[in-house]
């Protein structure tokens, strides 16, 4: 039996370069789109790289991947990477690979697209193909968003700039979607069902005390038993407490939802990198298509599409009209869960007489 | 130093071992106590990182989560 | 191998349509003869019917010596569904800037297909690379065949997450530093780290090689590296020329009008930048990317901070490092990860992050622990409210 292997991290990446990555390696000079999908990166030395790439829903069979790893072959020398946002980048120096490559990415059912100013792929996190605290699927989301938004990926529509969408199934938002044109998020709207037959054996009663932000939780008995409860009107539906104790579920069918948040971004171009901001508090699921929350995030791109300046991103534009605009523009109700109440909620508060007409 | 990682690992084994059922451990729970326990001058949390790491292979104790990382008696199946 | 995979008409509505379907994915696999996606197929046509997941909490699952990479996962419908009982995952540490080559994908897949569910992602959320559905007793076997293969897991738990960066100079005229290079020296640095959790919570770095930020490392790592540059944009003013003939862009208003510094002016045919007034946004390289870059004395600016939601609020990482040299070995970054790690590693509490962390002791006395200098650079304001903590000399 060969020696147990630990620690070696991951493979060094050198490895795994084309060769003209190899060669240009911190000397690129610039890039253009040169299609839909399709960039063009020129180095120092003259030499050009194409990448074309494609859409994937992140959950990929290894059949899939054996099949990229074939067309990798057969155009880019064995080459690909994927971005940060799930697409996959088949990377080839040799220009009249270009074409055939997106028709073939095309046909499999793995579109070209997801650059320059319009949407590209989602990032979303497992929902009910693995989770455990999901509020909504995941990819049942994304996939239906995604047909609906993808002639603004593959090109046939553009945007006046970037708009970023991401998909989180619960407030732990392993995805970190905070900070998006579009975060579309999983919502609990119940207290935790408290298992009183299983917390005193699966959880520590002071950690699951300790574990909620608005100290709604105390140790209490229950028909005998050593267990906690909650104070209902003080729970704001975060499931932290589910998160250290599996007997607190918050998962619910018939009022778990999907809530949407605009205009946030991270990259520093013009404005701050921003948080994104409530737009619908609560969306109920609607399997399989969830069309409200479809319909509602078109009305949003659409609207925003029509009205914002070019390099304008949501949260710049939004910046510039003002939230009684966007509420008016879009259509959407301003509510008071619209108005923040936790740590940090007076900084929202108009203190001034800047507020824009709607 | 004079403390063994092998000392300080049986220590935190017993410390596991008292707590089992009542409160979960983490790592830092066990480097903190065994400081107190052995002394600043007889162990610090280099040592203590070792001893962990013998009790983790030595199969004594193992890693789970629940919410966090906490060091545990492994489950008796 | 016969098979014969479920029915799901609820899922099947989302095999339509021009977006490449993760039902179809799931659908290629149980076809293969991958019993854990027929049952995966079953559960999840169970839940679109009633809206609520099948899967349990975590559990004490792991390969042997580490405490992260894996992630416990059972069904709660055990009999129904007995091939997705256990349904683990495995986050195995992906190469920096997700590179690979053909050969080193098939041979991941081999090991996938004989051990687990053929289902993957590429890739999860924190970067890596995603391997989702197997039962306990093959998570020995499948990491004895990673590391042969020279893959190992990646974090999970209270651990260093694993590290992820942009492409940065394998392909990006705009990476102001080597991300590629620093994400894989910091993974290899902080292996124990990784492997072995030992931290209040979740430490999680991301390299980005430039302000445009493509792996959101400000708004979701605790440890944010960020290129940036100190001297001058460099201009090359004849491609400035060519824009401005070309027509494409109308630089006078999508550039000079867009800088949030108000540091540009343009007369028609040459640009000028006020580099001390500059805020180095990227917006007009990004707009003119023949004619604008970075300058020559590059490095990133090191943020702390950025977390989720849960607990006390969503959090952006906040500059501690107005400018550091992104040079191997990083001894600066892995000391002043260090000093991070041992306080709040000693008086951070259970599930708190290290930017709510330095929220609750204050930004001040945390610098102070870690022996960092303040600077003007870290705060938008010197602080309006007079309640000051004064601690006076004894002399005093």
């Amino acid at each position: 039996m060969a020696e147990r292997k630990t620690d070696i991290g991951p493979p060094h990446y050198e490895q795994f370069l084309p060769p003209v990555i190899k060669k240009n390696y911190g000397k690129w000079k610039y890039h253009e789109i040169v299609r839909p999908g399709v960039l063009m990166h020129v180095a120092e030395s003259g030499d050009k790289l194409f990448s074309v790439r494609a859409a994937t829903p992140r959950l990929a069979s290894t059949k899939t991947l054996r099949m990229f790893a074939d067309i990798a072959e057969e155009y880019c020398g064995g080459h690909l990477r994927w971005t940060s946002r799930n697409n996959v980048e088949f990377l080839t120096d040799n220009e009249s690979n270009v074409e055939p490559l997106v028709e073939r990415l095309n046909k499999e059912g793995y579109p070209v697209g997801g650059t320059g100013p319009g949407i590209t792929n989602i990032v979303h996190t497992q929902g009910w193909v693995h989770c455990h605290s999901a509020a909504s699927d995941a990819s049942g989301v994304v996939k239906s968003v995604m047909d609906e938004m993808f002639p603004y990926y593959n090109g046939e529509k553009k945007l006046p700039a970037k708009l970023r969408i991401a998909f989180a199934c619960c407030l732990n938002m392993c995805g970190a979607v905070h900070c998006s044109d579009i975060a579309i998020l999983g919502v609990h709207r119940k207290p935790p069902d408290v298992k009183h037959d299983i917390m005193k054996a699966q959880c520590e009663i002071p950690s699951t005390v300790a574990a909620c932000p608005t100290g709604a939780i105390r140790p209490a008995t229950v028909d005998g038993k050593q267990s906690v409860e909650v104070i209902e009107e003080q729970c704001m539906f975060c499931a932290n407490c589910f998160s250290v104790c599996p007997a607190m579920p918050l998962n619910r069918p018939d009022t778990d939802g999907i809530s949407i948040w605009v205009g946030g971004k991270v990259s520093q171009a013009r404005s701050e990198p921003k948080f994104s901001k409530l737009a619908v508090p609560y969306i109920p699921n609607e399997p399989p298509r969830w069309p409200t929350v479809v319909n509602t995030v078109k009305k949003i791109v659409e609207t925003y599409a029509a009205n914002a300046r070019p390099w304008e991103r949501m949260g710049e534009w939004i910046d510039r009209i003002g939230w009684p605009r966007f509420f008016k523009l879009t259509g959407l109700p301003f509510t008071k869960y619209h108005i923040d109440d936790f740590t940090h909620a007076g900084e929202t508060f108009q203190r001034s007489l800047h507020f824009k007409r709607a | 130093m004079s403390a063994s990682v092998e000392d300080v690992a049986n220590a935190m084994y017993e410390m596991v071992k008292e707590y089992h059922g009542k409160k979960n451990l983490k790592a830092l729970d066990l480097t903190k106590a065994m400081i107190q326990k052995f002394g600043e001058d007889q162990v610090d949390k280099k040592l203590c990182k070792q001893a962990i790491r013998q009790l983790i292979d030595s199969g004594k104790c193992t890693y789970s989560y629940v919410g966090g990382s906490y060091i545990v008696l492994p489950p008796e199946s | 191998m016969a098979t014969k995979v479920r029915e799901t008409p609820m899922l099947d509505e989302l095999t339509k349509g021009p977006w490449p379907s993760f039902v179809r994915e799931i659908k290629k696999s149980a076809e293969d003869g991958k019993e854990a996606a027929n049952d995966l197929l079953g559960v999840l046509e169970r839940s679109y019917h009633e809206k609520i997941g099948h899967w349990k909490h975590g559990g004490i699952v792991g390969v042997m010596g580490y405490g992260g990479g894996v992630i416990g996962r059972y069904n709660d419908l055990p009999e129904e569904f007995p091939h997705v009982a256990h349904f683990h995952t495995l986050r195995v540490n992906q190469p920096s800037g997700w590179f690979y080559t053909s050969d080193i994908l098939r041979k991941i897949c081999d090991i996938w297909d004989k051990h687990g569910s053929g289902i993957t992602n590429f890739h999860g959320s924190t970067g890596d690379m995603v391997l989702l559905g197997c039962r306990t007793e093959a998570l020995e076997p499948v990491f004895a065949e990673l590391t042969e293969l020279g893959f190992d897991l990646g974090g999970s738990g209270s651990d260093m997450r694993t590290p992820s960066c942009c492409c940065g100079k394998a392909r990006c005229e705009w990476a102001c530093y080597d991300t590629m290079n620093a994400c894989y020296d910091i993974t290899m640095h902080f292996q124990d780290e990784l492997h072995r959790p030992a931290f209040p919570y979740k430490y999680k770095f991301k390299f980005a090689g430039c302000g445009n930020d493509c792996v959101a490392s400000i708004a979701r790592s605790d440890c944010a590296v960020i290129g940036t540059w100190k001297d001058d944009i460099q201009i090359d003013q004849a491609a400035v020329a060519e824009y401005a003939k070309g027509g494409g862009i109308d630089i006078q208003k999508h550039v000079v009008e867009r800088c949030p510094a108000g540091c540009m002016s343009f007369d028609g045919s040459k640009l000028e930048i006020n580099n001390d007034d500059c805020m180095k946004c990227m917006h007009c390289i990004n707009a003119l990317p023949k004619a604008l870059a970075p300058g020559k004395e590059r490095g990133a600016t090191i943020l702390i901070g950025a977390k989720a939601p849960i607990i006390g609020g969503a959090l952006l990482s906040s500059v501690f490092v107005p400018f550091l040299e992104m040079e191997p070995p990083y001894e600066d970054l892995k000391e002043l990860t260090e000093a991070i790690w041992d306080l709040w590693g000693e008086h951070g509490k259970n599930r708190e992050r290290v930017g709510e962390f330095i929220q609750r002791i204050g930004l001040g006395n945390f610098l102070e622990q870690i022996g960092l200098e303040p600077t003007p650079e870290m705060v938008v304001h010197p602080r309006t409210n007079p309640y000051i903590f004064f601690e006076l000399d004894e002399e005093e």
